[in-house]
């Protein structure tokens, strides 16, 4: 006879962070898309049409970038804002990110160094904002993009708050 | 930045201590050296012409002539630099003018001094002298100390030192040298290696040595590829000085055997191997001026202990690293030299640049990898060694992630390469060379699957990678800032997470790849306590009977 009993054994499991990213984020990523790539693939388009000697070597290229423009318009953002989550507690920052490889990212408040809400010029247009935490480690920023201008903001302040309150040098 | 380097506004020293204190000059036997110098550097020069009478010509003469103007050119300078320079210790700073065309001022508070190191050149030496860098603890990757002072006695630099690293404002000395003798472990100062320091200077009585020179470390350092390019050196120099002074080198090789009757295939043996046996005695001759009278030892500092090492026979270093700042501990095994235990030893600490040729972290001469565990045992003052721990291995799904990049990168090659035949750009046989490179990167894959491992030992978490050079760091889990999970597509059908830990010492982030997915929750949790904890579901687990 099958029984379900509790062993002593738990698994431990990383629940996501609370907050999901604002919906216009898709729109920022697709238009961060059609500028980079996107312009790329323009340029190398109109080159083919004029340049017939370097069509064998174009061709390629030419359909290279259209494929990688059509990934990061079409396909990324939307995996993106399924994906990304978000939570700044008084004693952590953690972030879900990442779409073909997904990162958690935790920094606790007390080795935080900076706090910044950064607004490139298509965040600014779309009122988005992005939050930059950085640690001691070069390689232990957090970035939570594609959130309310003043959310981020509230958010910046108050971690800044917490940050000069905890003691400690932060490495 | 602004106040180790203040302007002349910022700078108000106390009006007595300034009228008071005379300013120095370094000492006068820096001009005797530069003499020494000029003189030593024309001798080349002087010996081609008169006494092998070689032609004065341009082509015969320029490396004797370059030699020549170089070091007279430079013993010039620095003598020009000696007479302009002048320091002085007052009560709270050092301070130093120099300069010819731009005058350049420059003072460091004595407070904030992190570090007082003494280097010398073989001149330094011959003439005993000491070039004193003084470390304010800025940024290092900067590769400039806050204050050099090129040269002064080595008396005076020794009494400078202990001067600036000691001497408090109220006059103590802040060190008690029974209660450092006490920390030590008793029996860690009855092991073999760690002799009675005797033979070391004045201040050294509440000093631990964890290593010394071991002649036999030099087997780990003549064999490598560095080999043939130091001979090619070696070579070539040796051929431009031979032709200056008239000697006919071709001549002299032709006679030395009948090249003709041994044909090219043993030509060409024979040139490789006395080439690479020059340059394996050129790396052992190098390796001993560097590391002549090799120590590591613990020394107290004046913010707590430092670890020091001492080495060189003719330039010779010494570099002193705050444990306060250290992070941890990494040793790396390079895979072609693992068969013989070859291992090279670093700290992870926060502040030491690893770009530096000088290598400030690394705390022992490529060595036996027994002798690298043992010391890091003592360096880390733990029992039983992190580094030493068993590891958990990491699942078989992380062999089979590294297998199907192996196979992906050999395909994508030889699709590649296949484009690159057909156009007619490459030889259709490379097509078959990037194929037969299969078994060698799947090989790839198992070694750098059987380098994996994580644990988390006491209040340090290891972690073990590489394929190349497969590398263990103990991490202080104190020391941890920020923590990240990772988990591809490819690493979500297998199961798998990789763990970063990111710290503010060393490299910034030490990686466990490829763990089991729930495990690596856990080893995450560990590595940073408390950290992820508001962030877990504990689920018990429902077992069927």
């Amino acid at each position: 006879m099958a029984e379900l009993t509790e062993s002593g054994a738990r698994t431990v499991r990383l629940r996501p962070p609370r907050h999901r990213i604002e919906r216009k984020a898709v729109l920022w990523w697709m238009v961060q898309a059609i500028a980079f790539p996107g312009v790329l693939l323009a340029a190398s388009v109109i080159v083919y049409a004029w340049w017939e000697d370097a069509r064998p070597w174009l061709a390629v290229a030419v359909i290279g970038l259209a494929v990688v423009t059509v990934l990061t318009a079409f396909v990324e953002p939307f995996w993106r804002y399924a994906v990304h989550r978000w939570e700044a507690t008084d004693e952590a920052v953690y972030a879900l990110t990442g779409w073909v490889v997904r990162e958690w990212r935790v920094a606790p408040i007390s080795r935080i160094q900076t706090v910044d809400a950064v607004r490139g010029p298509i965040e600014q247009m779309l009122g988005l904002s992005t939050l930059r935490v950085t640690t001691a480690s070069s390689k232990g920023a957090i970035n939570i993009g594609g959130l309310d201008k003043d959310v981020a903001a509230d958010i910046a302040d108050r971690l800044t708050v917490i940050t000069q309150q905890t003691p400690g040098d932060a490495t | 930045m602004s106040e180790s380097l203040p302007s002349y506004r910022d700078y108000e020293p106390d009006p007595a201590e300034s009228t008071e204190t005379p300013w120095r000059r370094l000492h006068s036997r820096v001009i005797w050296v530069d003499v020494a110098q000029t003189l030593l550097s024309l001798t080349p020069a002087v010996l081609a012409l008169l006494v092998f009478g070689t032609e004065p010509s341009a082509g015969t003469l320029w490396p004797v002539v370059a030699i020549g103007v170089f070091g007279t050119l430079g013993a010039v300078t620095d003598g020009v630099r000696w007479f302009f320079t002048r320091y002085r210790v007052t009560g709270s700073y050092v301070e130093r003018r120099t300069g010819v065309f731009v005058r350049q001022y420059r003072s460091v508070r004595r407070d904030r001094i992190r570090s007082v190191d003494a280097t010398a050149k073989l001149r330094h030496r011959l003439a005993g002298l000491r070039v004193i860098n003084i470390g304010a603890g800025q940024q290092s990757s900067a590769g400039e100390s806050a204050l050099v002072l090129d040269a002064i006695l080595k008396a005076d630099a020794e009494e400078l030192r202990q001067d600036l690293l000691w001497a408090r404002p109220n006059g103590t000395r802040g060190r008690d040298g029974t209660g450092q003798a006490e920390a030590v472990p008793a029996g860690v100062l009855a092991e073999a290696r760690t002799e009675p320091a005797v033979d070391v200077a004045t201040d050294d009585v509440d000093e631990r040595v964890f290593a010394r020179l071991r002649p036999s470390w030099v087997v780990y350092n003549m064999f490598n590829v560095w080999a043939y390019i130091m001979a090619i050196g070696l070579l070539w120099g040796g051929f431009w000085l031979a032709s200056t002074f008239g000697i006919d080198v071709e001549g002299f090789i032709d006679g030395l055997a009948d090249w003709d009757e041994l044909g090219w295939g043993w030509s060409i043996a024979i040139g490789l191997a006395v080439t690479g046996a020059i340059g394996v005695i050129g790396l052992a001759v190098n390796f001993f001026t560097e590391n002549w009278n090799f120590q590591l030892a613990r020394v107290a500092g004046e913010h707590g202990t430092q670890l020091r090492t001492r080495k060189g026979l003719f330039t010779t270093r010494e570099v002193n690293r705050d444990d306060n700042r250290m992070r941890g501990l990494q040793i790396s095994e390079p895979l072609l030299w693992r068969w013989m235990g070859m291992a090279d030893t670093n700290v992870v600490t926060t502040g030491l640049s690893l770009w530096s040729s000088s290598q400030p972290a690394t705390i022992l001469p490529r060595g036996p990898i027994a002798v690298a565990r043992s010391v890091a045992a003592d360096v880390l003052d733990v029992r039983p060694s992190p580094l030493d721990a068993p590891l958990e291995r990491h699942p078989r799904a992380a062999l089979h992630r590294r297998m199907w990049w192996a196979t992906a990168i050999t395909a994508i090659a030889v699709g590649v390469l296949a484009w690159l035949a057909a156009t007619g750009v490459v030889p259709g046989w490379t097509v078959w060379l990037g194929a037969t490179s299969w078994p060698l990167t799947l090989l790839g894959a198992l070694v750098a699957y059987r380098a994996l491992g994580h644990a988390v030992v006491g209040s340090y978490v290891v972690v073990r990678s590489g394929l190349m050079s497969r590398s263990t760091v103990a991490l202080q889990r104190k020391a941890v800032s920020t923590i990240a999970l990772r988990e591809s597509v490819l690493q979500r059908r297998l199961g798998l997470k990789t763990v970063s830990a990111m710290t503010a010492a060393g490299w910034g982030a030490y990686e466990a790849s490829d763990m089991e997915g729930d495990a690596a929750v856990e080893f995450a949790a560990a590595a940073a306590p408390g950290l992820l904890e508001p962030f877990l579901l504990r689920e018990p687990v429902h077992t069927v009977r």
